[in-house]
């Protein structure tokens, strides 16, 4: 609480000085714009170039009232297929799910990393490998031999989310296992732990920061993969529906609308993944701040063994 | 009589390994060469013969790697991840001879190369406007700016508490969301495509490197005082090789960001060129043969750029506690 009430002036201050270069900038974005559309004789309700940049139909940056409006008919009626909310809901259902199958896969993964070269020499290069596959040209594939197993609507969406969410996991989560530092691990071994006892009592828990670490990275990854999932595909809910018909339809205001809407979900995924290592990692939160820079003179640093 | 010396355990064991990759292998071609013209299903115990070929080959498989596990040469040490690739590769063919899934669906493997082979001047042209011009220029320009602004925010206090926290909050944005908007500013030429990785790689590197930078350990920053270091020597001799770990992280994830920024960016609009395009075009005329053949050139692509920062890293940071085992 304390870190946010110390970073809230500056934060305004940096807010305050963005939103005084938006409006500068969006004329001269837009003056251009302008210009030639009246050269070119469009119909538009203004006169002078200088009026017709809050006014363009595709704007280069909309203006704040333009942007304030198409929000309103994107937001409204609340339950109305074609809502930002509804839609936004089944995305972030999608993402979350996609998640945790990524979370599950890719945490074996790791482990078999780790605890087995063989595995990582025959394995490492094509896990790699499988995140510059673009994961579109295989959406639709996967979604029709999902669709001949009975499996349709948000499920193959889940299921390219976590294919995209799997590799930050699998790669945090091992260096997490690799973490500890040798004294460590030699400490185990002079008390004779086994190897299930050195992941239980060390690996594991020298993990867990990495793990949220990679948690993050890998929720904004599965809403990408979400929304593009939504994109290649047929579908009737979700972001990526909404952003692949307006684009279509070159409406620029809405896509600037679904974007930062987007951004908002963002946001509040990751958000949540806090929420949840805060509630998961208590004895995190007593530290000081989560800054470890500023070390007091005298002060020696701990070397943590379980 | 005295034993010759070739019968060691050892040796036992790796030709065994080796033996059951032949066999396994074996049976599958066998398979595949028999059926290469049928065009009807293949019988329940043909079916069988797969299964237990691929299962006889992943357990070779898995015997050969231990083998390698202390190989430091870094060719003869991809051997098992090259027979891992060809073990799929093979099962794919014959399960889909096999089953006969129509190539509109799945083409198979053999196909899929014939065509690579076929149309590999356009897709060269395509990987070029891709990855030099878009993926690769982004990448640049998003990993220095992402440095130099980690640099300032790590300096200057006001900036770490009114930046960083939006730094943090933009690396949670989903960039296909962005890339419409962008093509829409910028145009469709490349240009946009580099602006939308620069935007992706941007982000991490960011926050990657001002972690490095700032989590030292006090003892060190201590002993850098007792020193009467400067400003400058503390960057130079502490915090750099410090942040270079958290870099390098940053810059491995930022390859593969930088090939799917740079390919979903062209699915929004691009000048006819490109890998994302190709493929969005072929795959809405179910010519998935072509996708594929993008597909992996564009595979190959990621990989070798990635392993060049893998090798990159190491060379520089090859006293880090992950390496030393």
């Amino acid at each position: 609480m304390t870190r946010i009430s110390v970073n809230l002036v500056p934060m305004l201050v940096v807010a305050v000085i963005a939103l005084a270069l938006y409006w500068p900038l969006m004329y001269l974005a837009n003056i251009p714009a302008a210009q030639r559309a009246l050269d070119t004789g469009a119909a538009l309700p203004c006169k002078t170039a200088v009026e017709c940049a809050t006014q363009l139909r595709s704007p280069v940056l909309p203006s704040p009232e333009q942007l304030w409006r198409g929000f309103g008919n994107l937001m409204f009626p609340l339950y109305s297929p074609n809502a930002i909310s509804i839609n936004a809901a089944v995305t972030a259902l999608e993402t979350i799910v996609g998640l945790l199958l990524a979370a599950i896969v890719g945490f074996f993964f790791a482990i078999g990393i780790v605890a087995s070269r063989a595995f990582e020499r025959s394995l490492l290069p094509w896990i790699v490998a499988s995140q510059t596959v673009p994961i579109i040209a295989i959406a639709p594939m996967l979604v029709v031999l999902l669709g001949q197993y009975g499996v349709q609507g948000w499920i193959p969406k889940a299921i390219i989310a976590a294919y995209i969410a799997f590799f930050p996991i699998a790669i945090g989560v091992a260096k997490g296992l690799r973490s500890p530092d040798p004294l460590s691990l030699d400490l185990m071994k002079t008390y004779n732990a086994s190897h299930w006892q050195t992941y239980l009592k060390l690996r594991f828990p020298a993990s867990v920061p990495y793990l949220f670490t990679a948690f993050k990275v890998a929720m904004a990854a599965a809403l990408i993969g979400a929304i593009v999932a939504e994109i290649s595909t047929i579908s009737f809910h979700g972001i990526g529906k909404m952003l692949a018909e307006n684009s279509r339809a070159s409406d620029v205001v809405a896509m600037w609308v679904i974007m930062i809407s987007s951004a908002v979900l963002g946001i509040l995924l990751v958000a949540l993944v806090n929420w949840v290592e805060r509630l998961a990692t208590p004895w995190r939160r007593a530290k000081p701040a989560n800054k470890p820079v500023v070390g007091k003179p005298g002060m020696p640093q701990k070397r943590g063994v379980g | 009589m005295i034993k010759s010396q070739p019968t060691s355990p050892a040796f036992q064991k790796a030709l065994l390994g080796w033996g059951m990759v032949v066999v396994g292998f074996a049976v599958l071609l066998w398979f595949i060469a028999g059926w290469w013209n049928q065009s009807e299903q293949a019988t329940d115990a043909q079916k069988l013969l797969i299964g237990a070929g691929f299962l006889l080959t992943v357990l070779g498989t898995a015997r050969v790697a231990n083998l390698f596990v202390n190989t430091t040469h870094p060719v003869v040490g991809f051997t098992p991840a090259a027979l891992t690739l060809l073990l799929v590769v093979v099962t794919a063919e014959a399960l889909l001879r096999a089953y006969q899934v129509p190539p509109g669906l799945i083409p198979t493997p053999s196909r899929v190369v014939a065509t690579l082979f076929e149309v590999r001047d356009v897709l060269l042209r395509d990987a070029f406007q891709t990855v030099v011009l878009q993926a690769l220029v982004g990448y640049l320009i998003g990993s220095s700016l992402g440095v130099g602004v980690a640099l300032l925010v790590s300096r200057f206090v006001f900036l770490e508490r009114g930046l960083l926290p939006y730094a943090t909050v933009f690396s949670s944005i989903p960039i296909v969301a962005l890339a419409p908007v962008l093509v829409k500013m910028v145009g469709i030429d490349w240009q946009s495509k580099a602006v939308i990785v620069a935007i992706t790689v941007f982000f991490p590197v960011v926050i990657n490197t001002f972690r490095g930078l700032t989590e030292v350990s006090p003892l060190s920053l201590d002993l850098m005082r007792s020193y009467a270091a400067g400003e400058l020597q503390q960057y130079r001799w502490l915090r750099l090789p410090n942040a270079l770990p958290f870099v390098f992280n940053a810059l491995k994830l930022g390859t593969t960001l930088a090939m799917i920024g740079a390919i979903v960016g062209e699915f929004f609009g691009a000048n006819g060129q490109g890998l994302g395009f190709r493929i969005q075009i072929e795959a809405g005329r179910f010519g998935f043969d072509i996708v594929w053949s993008a597909i992996i050139v564009a595979s190959v692509i990621g990989i070798a750029w990635y392993n060049l920062v893998a090798w990159l890293e190491r060379r520089l940071t090859g006293w880090h506690v992950s390496y030393r085992e």
